[in-house]
């Protein structure tokens, strides 16, 4: 199955999204800290797609973004932003640094799911 | 300044209840969210709404204790300077305030930041934009 981690600060968030994905044919794995998702990439683990907050602390969501395309593992691994910021210059930033796309919380279920499938290309 | 004493020591319980306020809300979520995992209950749309409003509402209140740290940090400048000496103090409340307006300022943009699709502008925003 496909590897899907989620990267967000806050644990609600991560429970919300662990509830809607459960369904679906992936395993996930959520952080809550975005440096140890990247320490984890560095050593070895290969995620298929990676949906991470933007503000938090220690380490916000573009310089995990930024770590993450100097590993040559995940230099082209699919990465969604998921947040409440909703700036037309954040998302442009995020698109320079290679992002795949930008979900505005609270996101709907099945759209979420739907975006997944989509850039995994999982069977609908 | 005693007055300015005051207003610090408030503005530390304001910062102390909305963290508590952090927390509680956090933990009740996750009693939530454990429940309905527990019992692999399906969730609709408006649940998972619900369930995000708390990472909503932590935002904001974690924003307004960031501006109360800085508010204080100004508090503490001035103090220091008025002290130091109080032929300054005048110069120094026009830094104050100054900086007070600046800290509202960012506060208020972070307000419409941190609140996603709540945000009156963003009522309509796509929901997934793909680039």
């Amino acid at each position: 199955m496909p590897l899907v981690i989620f990267v967000d600060d806050s644990e609600t968030a991560l429970a919300s999204t662990r509830m809607v994905t459960t369904s679906m044919p992936i395993e996930v794995k959520q952080y809550t800290e975005a440096q140890v998702a990247l320490a984890e990439i560095q050593a070895g683990m290969t995620p298929d797609l990676i949906i991470t907050d933007l503000n938090m602390p220690v380490m916000n969501g573009f310089e995990f973004l930024e770590g993450l395309r100097k590993v040559p593992s995940t230099q082209r691994t699919p990465c969604l932003m998921l947040t409440t910021e909703t700036k037309a210059e954040l998302k442009q930033k995020g698109k320079a640094l290679g992002l795949t796309g930008w979900i505005v919380k609270p996101f709907n279920p099945a759209q979420l799911k739907q975006a997944i499938t989509r850039v995994l290309r999982l069977p609908a | 300044m005693l007055i300015l004493d005051s207003v610090y020591d408030l503005l530390t319980h304001i910062k102390e209840v909305q963290k508590d306020a952090i927390a509680l809300s956090c933990e009740s979520l996750l009693m939530i969210s454990g429940f309905i995992e527990k019992n692999n209950l399906e969730i609709d749309d408006s649940v998972a709404s619900a369930l995000q409003y708390q990472d909503v509402i932590s935002q904001q209140l974690t924003a307004i204790i960031e501006a109360i740290d800085s508010v204080q940090e100004n508090i503490d400048r001035f103090n220091h300077s008025y002290k130091t000496d109080e032929d300054i103090a005048v110069d120094s409340m026009n830094k104050l305030q100054e900086k007070l307006s600046l800290t509202l300022g960012e506060a208020k943009d972070k307000k419409d930041r941190f609140s996603g699709k709540f945000a009156n502008n963003h009522a309509d925003e796509q929901e997934i934009e793909f680039f």
